[in-house]
């Protein structure tokens, strides 16, 4: 076992192309991780995201770098750092993720390296920004909704 | 618990040789510096410095044993250790399993377009 990333593959019954737009544009972002999210897939682009907690004002913003974007292969991002840094290694997470055309689908191989040298802190404020959102009374719906409007628009 | 500790657990576990010999800990349940310098391409010297390592982040008990000290992993220390990098890995799987549902959900949408489209 590796401590000091987490990886995981998953196959997708559509293409790459569509998973790409999934994993990189703002407008999927929000419906499977933050509440908001303010970011263009471009290489060097920065953006935020923003994780909603009870109140308003406790809101979670976090910066967020594209660091690789070649659609439909590879999308890979930095994000826990302290706002205003340079994120790089040692001071952020980086979240890979490799799409490879397989049968009709794509093979999706997500990385999140950068524990090690960035510390125990991070995986801990990782876990906490995914804390909040679990449980299936607040996915269901959303998912529920999300799809339907998909359907709708068919 | 305080971060500043966890840290230093963290960066315990996150040295290769370090990991190796927590490997080699479990799979013999107990060992001492020489012991563990036999499967290691390290000096015993720089596997006491890293035992003393592990020893402060709270991985290892260490017992006398003759001139040696022997060395056992701290399961609790060391279930703490994974099971927070295996929260991470839960968050994941979570977020996959909704990106895989909204990819399919689109792909369908646009299938369904094309063949009404093909239809026309």
């Amino acid at each position: 076992m590796e401590y000091g990333s987490v990886e995981r593959e998953i196959h997708v019954d559509a293409s790459p192309g569509v998973v790409f737009e999934v994993v990189s544009s703002p407008e999927h972002l929000r419906e499977w991780w933050p509440d908001e999210a303010e970011i263009e897939p471009a290489v060097g682009a920065t953006g935020r995201m923003v994780f909603y907690r009870a109140a308003p004002e406790e809101a979670l913003v976090v910066p967020i770098m594209v660091v690789d974007a070649q659609p439909p292969r590879r999308f890979s991002f930095r994000w826990v750092y302290a706002t205003g840094a340079v994120p790089g290694p040692g001071n952020s997470l980086l979240v890979t993720f490799d799409l490879e055309p397989s049968g009709e689908g794509t093979r999706v191989r997500m990385t999140e390296t950068g524990f090690r040298e960035r510390g125990w802190e991070a995986a801990v404020l990782e876990q906490a920004y995914q804390e909040h959102r679990e449980g299936w009374d607040y996915f269901i719906p959303r998912l529920g909704e999300y799809v339907a409007r998909l359907v709708s628009l068919s | 618990m305080t971060l500043a500790v966890d840290d230093d657990l963290w960066s315990a576990i996150g040295e290769p040789t370090r990991r190796r010999m927590l490997d080699l800990l479990l799979a013999e349940g107990a060992g001492t510096a020489t012991s563990l310098s036999e499967h290691l391409p390290v000096t015993r010297q720089a596997v006491a410095k890293h035992l003393g390592v592990l020893d402060r982040a709270g991985l290892v008990h260490v017992t006398p044993a003759g001139r040696e000290m022997r060395y056992r992993v701290d399961e609790a220390q060391f279930a703490r250790a994974v099971a927070q990098l295996a929260a991470v890995g839960a968050a994941w799987d979570a977020r996959l399993r909704r990106i895989k549902r909204i990819a399919e959900a689109i792909q369908r949408t646009r299938d369904k377009t094309n063949q009404d489209k093909t239809k026309e």
